[in-house]
């Protein structure tokens, strides 16, 4: 198929988790593609599965974690059937990193910042320490973070410092994808505004792609090319960024556009009336049936993937 | 190099001043002397409560007045050489005794000024005698009855107590690897066998090794009559520590192991462990720098709490493998009201328990950063 052209295919993608009460199908049924330089944004209420789609992306499989399955073809090959080892060195962080959504917790707090944002150099790149140290210094001076600080501790650095050293870190082996999960949400704007600026600078000059996942849909239109929306474990939209932020196709897309507040518009505000299903009973149908106002007979069976002018949409108005 | 960096600048000011410079130095050794200081006052409040409850505040007088009147009495009365004397003569023979008597065990002062000599002979360390018991040498002195038996007790508490503390968390770490694995179910399953105690598996293997197979001694330190040759005799020792040490381990094992391997589970649960994973780090640098790299500090207080505990020893332990520990002796302070005794033990007790605290601020402030040694006593 087109797998081979492209950075990143996802095709299938399935990631359960174990409860008492059933498995949490976080993501269920995933696909989509990447291609290289290109940004993506996932946008997506909050529990439909977008932090999970990233850790299924990079195989960090919680301990309760059931069925996980489907293909992703990084550069044609298929990184699901990589042994764990050969996953661990080619592809974390050598190939793929991220900016995980706790990212003010995501450091160690006994060891000095530098030297955590050194490891990964230091394993993947095969540096020298104090080659790493000044790779380091590097990043810190791209995310505005003073080079002194590589001497600090976590606790001794604010949370926005906190977000931008973790973004360093992601940066610092040149990956060729960086999965970023809401990685400004403690960021004041302007800081958020520089950080954005970074990343366009970064994907312009090395040909980094990004996958951002974000609340944010005002900021994340100056970094991404394309919108997939996310719907109870499943991408049920995607498009370029031009033509999604015009007219969202999915039902479900349009409330979401339609509820973010814009400034000067006489327009209040929507909201999308009732509740995402649980992700342990998933209607048989269209998952977004029970709130969506276009919803026909035919919406009781689930709907494929319909092209519509290089766009994609799962839904039956587009059939 | 525009604004990015300017907004970061506002953040410097509280920069990191580490190093240790002059003024760092004084408020090091002005925390020390006020640790040491809280230190002793514990210590002397804890030995003294210690002295008033073995002395059950002067009920223990009460028992030693009776017992000099009995034994004095008795002595007297049963002696032919004051068989002629009038019934008044040994009666005011016998008060003399009984009063020279209670001179000699200090029982003519009051009890308020006699606890606070205990207690400065207590902290000097200067335990004193025994009221009743006798070391094995005969001695009557605290200090040789305590050191005496000291060795024996180091020996097999140490021993079993470091291999347990360093094979279960051993191996908890590797189980918190394989979480919800055959190995790690079969640990859980079995971490009920700790709530027997030591001395019941003892009785078992004596029973099988000692009775049965006839490959291990039944009790004791050393064969008898001891080797000559120091190897010898170091290999007999061994010989008859493996059956009461691997009762104490028995008796501990699953336990301690299910204890480390939860507390490494919630620990290896972190953020930043799995961002360690993301990042691709060898599952064993994940291991030494992302999960047992910040709960040193967990674990140092564990075995620091070990450490004291050895101490103790184990009475019933001892007491089945007739092993001539510390254990047996306090618990038979405590039966016999042998105030110097227990007092003797606590006293040192006290003084380690102490000491451990105070190397454990340093050790504290040493593996963790967030830690400082004195930093908030001199504000
Ligand atoms: N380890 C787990 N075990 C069970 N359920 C989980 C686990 N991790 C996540 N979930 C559930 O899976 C669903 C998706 O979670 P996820 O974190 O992917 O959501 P999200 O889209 O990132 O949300 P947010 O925008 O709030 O970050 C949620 O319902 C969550 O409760
Ligand atoms: S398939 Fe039907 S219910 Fe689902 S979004 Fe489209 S119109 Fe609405
Ligand atoms: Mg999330």
């Amino acid at each position: 198929m087109t797998h081979n052209s492209k950075l990143l295919n996802i095709e299938d993608l399935v990631l359960h988790f174990k409860t008492l009460q059933g498995p949490v199908q976080a993501v269920d049924g995933v696909n989509f593609s990447l291609d290289s330089n290109r940004a993506v944004v996932i946008l997506g209420e909050s529990g439909c599965g977008k932090s999970s789609l990233a850790r299924a992306i990079l195989r960090l499989l919680p301990r309760n974690a059931g069925t996980y399955s489907g293909h992703i073809y990084l550069n044609g090959n298929d990184i699901m059937t990589l042994p764990e080892d050969d996953f661990r060195q080619t592809i974390r962080w050598a190939a793929i990193s991220m900016v995980p959504q706790a990212a003010m917790n995501s450091l160690n707090p006994v060891i000095r910042v530098g030297d955590q944002v050194a490891e990964p150099a230091i394993v993947h790149l095969g540096v020298s320490k104090a080659d790493a140290i000044s790779l380091v210094k590097k990043m810190f001076q791209h995310v505005g973070v003073p080079e002194d600080f590589i001497n600090r501790y976590p606790f001794e650095l604010s949370g926005g410092m906190r977000q931008r050293v973790a973004i360093a870190m992601a940066l610092v082996t040149s990956p060729m994808l960086i999965i970023l999960d809401e990685p400004t949400s403690a960021l004041d704007v302007l800081t958020q505004a520089n950080i954005f600026n970074v990343l366009k600078r970064l994907k312009k000059e090395l040909g980094i792609s990004f996958i951002l996942i974000t609340h944010d849909i005002a900021t994340s239109s100056e970094l991404a090319d394309d919108v997939a929306v996310m719907y109870a474990g499943q991408i049920v939209e995607v498009g370029d960024t031009y033509r999604f932020f015009d007219h969202p196709l999915h039902p479900y897309s349009q409330k979401l556009m339609a509820s973010v507040p814009r400034l000067h518009s006489d327009k209040e505000p929507e909201f999308i009336v009732g509740r995402p299903p649980s992700l342990i009973n998933l209607p048989q149908g269209c998952r977004f049936a029970d709130r969506c106002p276009a919803r026909f007979e035919k919406c009781v069976q689930n709907p494929p993937v319909f092209e519509q002018d290089g766009r994609q949409v799962k839904c039956w108005l587009y059939a | 190099m525009s604004a990015e960096s300017l907004t970061a600048n506002t953040e410097s000011a509280p920069a990191a001043k580490r190093g240790f410079g002059n003024s760092a130095a004084m408020r090091m050794v002005k925390y020390m002397g006020l640790r040491l200081l809280t230190m002793m006052v514990t210590i002397t409040i804890g030995v003294y409560l210690t002295i008033l409850i073995a002395n059950m505040g002067g009920y223990v007088d009460t028992i030693m007045r009776n017992e000099i009147r009995d034994s004095t009495t008795q002595a007297i009365l049963a002696n032919p050489q004051f068989r002629n004397l009038t019934p008044e003569a040994k009666q005011e023979l016998i008060q003399k005794k009984i009063a020279s008597e209670e001179k000699r065990r200090g029982l003519d002062k009051p009890f308020a000024i006699r606890s606070v000599n205990y207690l400065r002979n207590a902290l000097t360390l200067n335990l004193g005698r025994a009221m009743y018991m006798t070391s094995d040498h005969g001695s009557k002195e605290v200090r040789l009855i305590i050191l005496e038996r000291l060795p024996a007790t180091l020996l097999l508490a140490g021993t079993s107590q470091l291999l347990l503390f360093f094979g279960s968390i051993f191996i908890a770490l590797s189980l918190s690897r394989k979480y919800g694995s055959w190995f790690d179910k079969l640990t859980i399953a079995l971490s009920p066998t700790s709530a027997v105690p030591p001395w019941f598996y003892g009785i078992f293997l004596i029973l099988i090794f000692a009775a049965i197979l006839k490959i291990l001694p039944f009790g004791g330190l050393v064969d008898v009559p001891p080797p000559e040759n120091s190897f010898d005799y170091g290999l007999s020792v061994l010989k008859h520590l493996i059956l009461p040490a691997t009762s104490v381990i028995i008796s501990a094992i699953f336990l301690s192991i299910y204890n480390w391997r939860t507390f490494f589970l919630i620990f290896s649960s972190e953020d930043y462990v799995e961002v360690a994973k993301a990042k691709g780090l060898p599952p064993r640098d994940v291991e030494r720098r992302y999960i047992l790299r910040p709960t040193l500090p967990t674990i140092i207080t564990n075995f620091a709490l070990l450490v004291i505990a050895l101490w103790t020893g184990f009475t019933i332990t001892e007491t089945v493998f007739v092993w001539p520990g510390l254990g047996i002796t306090i618990y038979r302070a405590i039966g016999a009201y042998d105030t110097p005794v227990i007092v003797g033990s606590t006293i040192i007790y006290a003084y380690l328990l102490a000491l451990t605290v105070f190397l454990l601020d340093f050790v504290y402030a040493l593996v963790d950063p967030r830690v400082k040694v004195g930093s908030e006593s001199s504000q």
